[in-house]
Order: C-alpha cells, then sequence, then structure tokens
C-alpha cells in the first residue's frame, strides 16, 4: 500500500515559524535554570529495551511503539525519559557523588493520543532529576526549580502546582483490604472527583458519615487547612504518616514564601504506579490540561538495580508552547533586522560582505540576483 | 471575578439545567431560550453558557474552552471523556437498557446483533459477560432495526418506554440508569477552584433540599 507523501500521521505535527521561536526560547530558559541550580545535561537513548519502561511506567507503556531488536529482544520508542535517566543513574553513574542533578530534553512517543486533548502522539518532555537525596529539602529543590521556570517565562501568577502524596491513597487501600480491581475502581472514582458515586462505593466498607466525609475530602482542593480535614477523616497509620510527610513539605513552602504557586489536592491519584511519595501536577492558565508533573519515584532505582531516593519533574514543552502561543495570541514579535546583502548581484563581492558581516556578529540576508525572465 | 464558561447539551437537558441554576440565581436574559445565540452570559456576567450538541458538550470541556459542563451520563460513558464529575444532578433521568421484540427466542447463534447509537457502551456491557456481539451503529430510530430483523436487540436510552412499547419492544436487561452530571475540566478544578467548588457547592445544597437524583 502506498501512502502519498504529503501526508503525515495522526498525532504528529511540525514546528516552524513563530511557534518553533517560543518552542526554543521556553527550552532556553527551562535549561538556563536547571544550568542555575548545577543540574548537567543528559542525553539518554531514543530506542531502548521494552522492559525498561515497563519497570519504569507499569501498564502505561504498553502505549509505545515496540518492535524486534535483531535478537528477538523487545524495543520501544522511548514513551517517558525518567526511566532511562533513572537508569543511567544507578548504573554508569552509580560512583557519582550524591546528591546526582541531571536535566534531559527528549522527545517521547506514544501510540495512542492520551485522551481527545491531548492528541500528540509525540511530545517533547524537559525535566530535571534529583538522585540520592531524600526529603523535603530534595522535593522542595525541585519544587522551586519548577517555579522559577514559571517565574522566569513570565508567568509567577499564571500556574498552579498540586501537590499530593500516593501514600495517602495507598494506606485507604490497605487498610480497606481492598483487591487490584477494586482498587482500580476506587482510584478511578477519586480521580474522576465522582462523588456520589465514591460515596455508594465506599458505603460496603465504612460508615455512613465516614464515607460521605472521604467523599467531600477527595473534591477538596486548598492549602493547610486540608490537613486538618484530611485527619479528620483519615486514621490509619500509612496515609496519617503521609499526611505529616506532605505537611512538613507543606511548611518549608510556607516558609520560602511560595505557598501562593501551592495546592494540596488528595484527589490527584492518577500515576499511582510511578511515584512513591510526593507526587505533584503543573496547571497553567488557558492550558486546558496539565502542562507537567513530577514527584518522588524511589522504587524504579531500586528495580533498576540500586534503591536510592529519586525525585524530578517533567514539563510537557509542546502543551507548553501552545499554551503560551494561544495566550499572546494577538501579542507582536518583531523579527531581529538583517542587514541585506547583495544589492549588486556580483556574486563573490555579496559573499565577501556577508562573512565580514559575521565576523562582526551581525545577522545577514543575502538578497538572491533578480530573476531574470 | 473569575467568570466560569458552562456547557450545555442543547434538548432534552437544557431548559431542565437553566431552570436549575435559575434556582440559586443564575438568570439568563428572558429572549435566551428562544434565542439562536449559542453563547450567552448570565445576568451577573459570572457565568458564560455555551449551547452545544450533547456529544460536544465532553470535548468543550475536556479541551478546557468549557471550565465545566452538564451532561447525560450515558453521552459521557459513550465519550469515555478524560473529565472530572463531581456531582450527579436531579435532572434528565432516564435508563440504558437492552430491549428487544417481545416475541424474539434466542437466534441460536453464536453472536447477538446488537443495533444501537451507543456502540461503545454496548460493547462494553456485552463484552463484560463474554458475549459476543455484532455492533450495529446507527444514528437514529433504533427500535426499527430488530423489528425489520436488521439486529437481534437494541442498546437504548429509555425515558417514558413509549416508544419501545409501540413498535413491540421490551426491556430485557437495565445497563444503568443515567441522570444528568455536572463535569469539569481537569486544569480548571485547580485554576479556578474557588468558583467551581462555589459552583458544586451550591448545586449540592439545591440538590440536598430538593429532589435527590437517581438514587
Amino acid at each position: 500500500m502506498t501512502v502519498q507523501l504529503s501526508k503525515i500521521p495522526n498525532g504528529l505535527r511540525y514546528f516552524f515559524g513563530r511557534e518553533a521561536r517560543v518552542r526554543r526560547a521556553i527550552e532556553e530558559t527551562a535549561l538556563a535554570v536547571f544550568n542555575g541550580w548545577s543540574y548537567e545535561e543528559i542525553t539518554t537513548p531514543t530506542i531502548d529495551y521494552y522492559s525498561l519502561f515497563e519497570q519504569g511506567m507499569g501498564e502505561e507503556a504498553a502505549n509505545s511503539f515496540r518492535f524486534m531488536d535483531a535478537d528477538g529482544q523487545l524495543l520501544a520508542l522511548r514513551p517517558d525519559a525518567t526511566s532511562g535517566v533513572a537508569r543511567a543513574a544507578v548504573t554508569l553513574l552509580k560512583r557519582r557523588e550524591r546528591p546526582l542533578r541531571l536535566w534531559y530534553v527528549a522527545p517521547v512517543f506514544r501510540q495512542h493520543a492520551k485522551s481527545r486533548a491531548e492528541f500528540r502522539r509525540e511530545s517533547t518532555q524537559i525535566g530535571c532529576e534529583l538522585f540520592g537525596a531524600s526529603g523535603e529539602s530534595a522535593d522542595t529543590e525541585i519544587l522551586a526549580i519548577a517555579c522559577e521556570i514559571f517565574d522566569r517565562l513570565n508567568l509567577p501568577e499564571d500556574f498552579v502546582i498540586t501537590l499530593n502524596d500516593v501514600e495517602v491513597f495507598n494506606g485507604v487501600v490497605e487498610n480497606l483490604y481492598l483487591d487490584d480491581s477494586l482498587r482500580g475502581k476506587l482510584r478511578e472514582l477519586i480521580d474522576s472527583r465522582n462523588a456520589d458515586d465514591l460515596e455508594k462505593f465506599l458505603s460496603d466498607y465504612a460508615s455512613p458519615e465516614d464515607s460521605r466525609r472521604f467523599s467531600e475530602l477527595i473534591q477538596l482542593s486548598g492549602k493547610a487547612e486540608v490537613f486538618e480535614a484530611a485527619r479528620q477523616v483519615i486514621t490509619n497509620q500509612r496515609s496519617r504518616a503521609a499526611l505529616d510527610r506532605l505537611e512538613n513539605l507543606w511548611r518549608t513552602i510556607e516558609a520560602l514564601s511560595l505557598s501562593e504557586r501551592f495546592e494540596i489536592d488528595l484527589g490527584d491519584v492518577s500515576e499511582l504506579d510511578y511515584y512513591t511519595a510526593v507526587n505533584f501536577k503543573i496547571y497553567l492558565r488557558g492550558a486546558g490540561v496539565r502542562i507537567g508533573g513530577g514527584g518522588r519515584y524511589d522504587h524504579l532505582t531500586a528495580k533498576l538495580g540500586k534503591s536510592e531516593a529519586a525525585v524530578g519533574f517533567v514539563i510537557d514543552l509542546d502543551a507548553l508552547t501552545d499554551a503560551l502561543l494561544l495566550r499572546n495570541q494577538n501579542g507582536h514579535e518583531s523579527e531581529p533586522a538583517s542587514s541585506r546583502i547583495g544589492q549588486s548581484g556580483d556574486c563573490i563581492a555579496t559573499l565577501r560582505e556577508a562573512i565580514a558581516a559575521r565576523r562582526r556578529n551581525e545577522r545577514v540576508l543575502i538578497k538572491s540576483p533578480e530573476a531574470k525572465p | 471575578m473569575t467568570r466560569l464558561t458552562i456547557a450545555i447539551a442543547k434538548g432534552r437537558l437544557q431548559s431542565d439545567a437553566l431552570a436549575l441554576l435559575n434556582q440559586f440565581g443564575i438568570t439568563l436574559s428572558d429572549d435566551a431560550e428562544t434565542s439562536r445565540r449559542l453563547s450567552i452570559e448570565d445576568r451577573s456576567g459570572e457565568y458564560r453558557f455555551l449551547f452545544v450538541k450533547p456529544a460536544d458538550v465532553t470535548v468543550y470541556v475536556e479541551h478546557g474552552i468549557a471550565d465545566c459542563g452538564i451532561v447525560g451520563r450515558d453521552v459521557l460513558l459513550e465519550a469515555s471523556a478524560d473529565v472530572l464529575q463531581p456531582l450527579d444532578l436531579p435532572i434528565g433521568r432516564c435508563r440504558m437498557v437492552v430491549a428487544a421484540p417481545a416475541d424474539a427466542k434466542a437466534n441460536g447463534h453464536g453472536i447477538v446483533k446488537v443495533a444501537t447509537k451507543y456502540p461503545r457502551i454496548a460493547t462494553r456491557h456485552f463484552g463484560e459477560r463474554g458475549q459476543p456481539v455484532e455492533i450495529i451503529s446507527l444514528s437514529g430510530s433504533v427500535e426499527l432495526a430488530p423489528v425489520l430483523g436488521l439486529a437481534d436487540c437494541i442498546v437504548d436510552l429509555v425515558e417514558t418506554g413509549r416508544t419501545l412499547r409501540e413498535n413491540g419492544l421490551i426491556v430485557t436487561e437495565e445497563i444503568f440508569s443515567s441522570a444528568a452530571r455536572l463535569i469539569v475540566n481537569r486544569a480548571s478544578y485547580q485554576l479556578k477552584a474557588n468558583a467551581l467548588l462555589k459552583l458544586i457547592n451550591l448545586l449540592k445544597d439545591l440538590i440536598a433540599k430538593g429532589a435527590k437524583p437517581d438514587a
């Protein structure tokens, strides 16, 4: 079967002109911030063993483009960047001094769009990872870096980072003795903030009063007051430990006067297989979908060969680019002026002039000699 | 003040939804219902309404063009939209059912032919019980299909059951009872948290005082 050569597959696209410039500017802003916090760049392979991503992402990895290596091993186009970076940290870089700080810009690929609003099958992740440091100091470092990037993009008022700790949910599940399928159901109800159905679901396991209060809790997004509300409903030890940890992180954020940018959101349970403690999502005014997120994923490093603390975040460069372009739809952006060269039509003279101008770091634009009729 | 954009399914739900919102003081100009404008602000300017086809409510909300929307659970399940669903509303009640001719016998084949406007819901329903099905997607007058032998049964939304009866069909199974739901965009839920929680809580109080949504 032949495909029309002008076609481009679904969910893939070009970046050109203003889009490309905005995208590049975001990238440069982010990497300047990473460098400013002494993170080092790492580039990992675009193609890797499928099993690596399966370890990292669980079921979601099945959405990757997969194919066989010559020796029959299953390979995949990278559906996520963190897995590869984490493996490098615990293998190639295992003797490096800790904490180890790494950043990357990496395209990731998936077979199917995430949702109708996130149509992309290729998107570029910009992110950083901090290995070998635990506790709220490391978590806050990551969050402060994320904040700085948005500040430097002149969006200080326009983003919200929601914080949760996956162990709050895991504690609740453990306490209710739920099997995997019921755990999935509970997760889905919380994730969609479906309080009515959640209350019905819980009524098999808890008193009507507790069911109602827990259902209210997952709709609550707020500041420090969330902790008090949560402790009234959630009493199991595992969840309590997570709430304490989250509250300590919150106090640190408050002490740094950053709390304006953050919300506690105990209903964020979307990536439970990945994260092991704090997890967060980044939302930007004008974007209908989240544009980034991250968290702590200490188990992954253990699965890859060396147990160590790991925390990081990614920004979806393409989603952020779209949001910025939408915000500044009417914004004028002038191209830098170029010296126009080549009026004479003499090829050698033109190029000599251009080369000299480039030595002075001037921007040149060579004018083609007029086409002869 | 944060302004909320609310997408509302045109048709069956529209007047019920507006009547519900009217109860806590969100009012539109008198000609709103008859007007052909598809985007209207309420009198306070706090809310903007979009009137779109039911299936498109989920699209506007998923993309964040509308912060929230009011749509039937049937549409929501069929679209499998990635949106938050914080509240059932006591309007637009109906049932999603399997219906077949009253005199139908098992067709004796290993596969059942199902005519429906809801291929996803039908596929999932029969899939869960291991029943192989051939789904025949129609866009309307589904009741005709079993009568004329296009399908063995239908999966459809039933309000009063009159159309079924008049075409000699009976309900053989109820898949779920459906009511309208408030759905919310994931990003708006965080970025306009105060305005949305205000709306949700007001609606909740109203529902608690008045009729309850389907149990």
